[in-house]
């Protein structure tokens, strides 16, 4: 029963809440407290990481309209079809399996989102306008972290040389050799390369040496970048 | 901008935020509180870095040090509200 003669005032909905979310227990007991937040802990939990995990799917990533182009060119590649039925899906490339990697990648992910409702790349000839900046992004992003998501499956010392195709054996004993990274001949691996990709790929290269100083004392050669790829311009970007 | 709030919601869902969280609510003093966030940071980024100061990116560590800090302060106000004696 309300008393109306009350001289406070009843506390509006919020502040009545805030109070007795903040008030004591005298109903249950520390012991019921712990194992209900233990056990509450787990589904929200569970929820959370099942909900996170939902979005590493490849219907998820290829839910939206824009992501149709990225979709059939996967589709021609090796990730896609191979003879040994081993498929790589776009989470397995582009997100990173540690935790703290991971959801930095997913809140990054949100401008996809953006960019989706705004249609910043929603015909071919936007698609193809910004392949360019796209692959950018991703090549920075690789380079920085030594190609992390290419090597969850790849390492150089699971490859076993001679069994290798003598082109891809010496390459990759000289990317050893030089220090190099995945992405620093694989650019166009699972998606078309676009025009000026070299030269993008360069820029890449030298604004990322010189964000960090070259600190690490990596050596990016791109005389045996270029030679990879075909190239016939020489030229050490970056030396220690 | 991204880069900042990627960096940020990973720390602040990582052991920073969690932990750190946890941690001070274990403390009324938020000095404490702070401190215990920070080292949890600290901690992090050393394991994530393989046990190789080399490997750690400042950027990053500055990052969870802020996160770590506040969340060991907010667990501290937890505790100082959440108490009764």
């Amino acid at each position: 029963m309300t008393d109306n003669n009350s001289p406070e005032p009843r506390p509006g909905f919020f502040r009545r809440v805030w109070n007795g979310f903040w008030s004591t227990s005298g109903v249950v007991t520390v012991g019921f407290t712990l194992i209900a937040g233990f056990l509450a802990g787990i589904i929200f939990w569970g929820g959370f990481h099942w909900s996170m995990e939902m979005t590493n799917t490849e219907e998820f990533c290829t839910g939206c309209h824009t992501m149709e182009t990225n979709l059939g060119e996967y589709r021609e590649t090796i990730h896609y079809n191979n003879r040994s039925g081993v498929r790589a899906i776009c989470s397995d490339c582009h997100v990173p399996k540690e935790w703290n990697h991971k959801v930095k990648a997913k809140i990054m992910a949100v401008k996809d989102v953006y960019h989706e409702v705004m249609g910043t790349i929603d015909t071919p000839e936007k698609y193809e306008d910004h392949r360019l900046s796209m692959a950018a992004q991703t090549w920075r992003k690789m380079k920085k972290s030594d190609s992390r998501e290419c090597r969850n499956c790849h390492k150089f010392d699971y490859m076993d040389f001679p069994v290798q195709e003598a082109r891809a054996a010496d390459a990759h004993q000289r990317a050893i050799d030089d220090d190099m990274t995945c992405i620093d001949c694989h650019q166009g691996i699972a998606h078309q390369l676009p025009e000026g990709y070299q030269e993008k790929y360069k820029s890449v290269v030298e604004d990322l040496a010189a964000d960090t100083g070259n600190q690490d004392g990596k050596t990016v050669s791109f005389a045996a970048l270029r030679a990879f790829l075909g190239g016939d311009d020489a030229t050490d970007v970056t030396e220690r | 901008m991204l880069e900042f709030l990627g960096t940020v919601g990973g720390a602040v869902l990582g052991l920073p935020g969690v932990l750190g969280l946890a941690l001070g609510m274990m403390t009324r003093n938020p000095i404490f509180g702070g401190v215990f966030g920070a080292v949890v940071a600290v901690i992090q980024a050393f394991i994530f870095a393989k046990f190789d100061f080399g490997n750690i990116a400042v950027f990053d560590l500055v990052i969870a040090i802020g996160v770590g800090v506040l969340a060991g302060v907010v667990g501290s106000a937890i505790r100082v509200k959440g108490t009764v004696a």
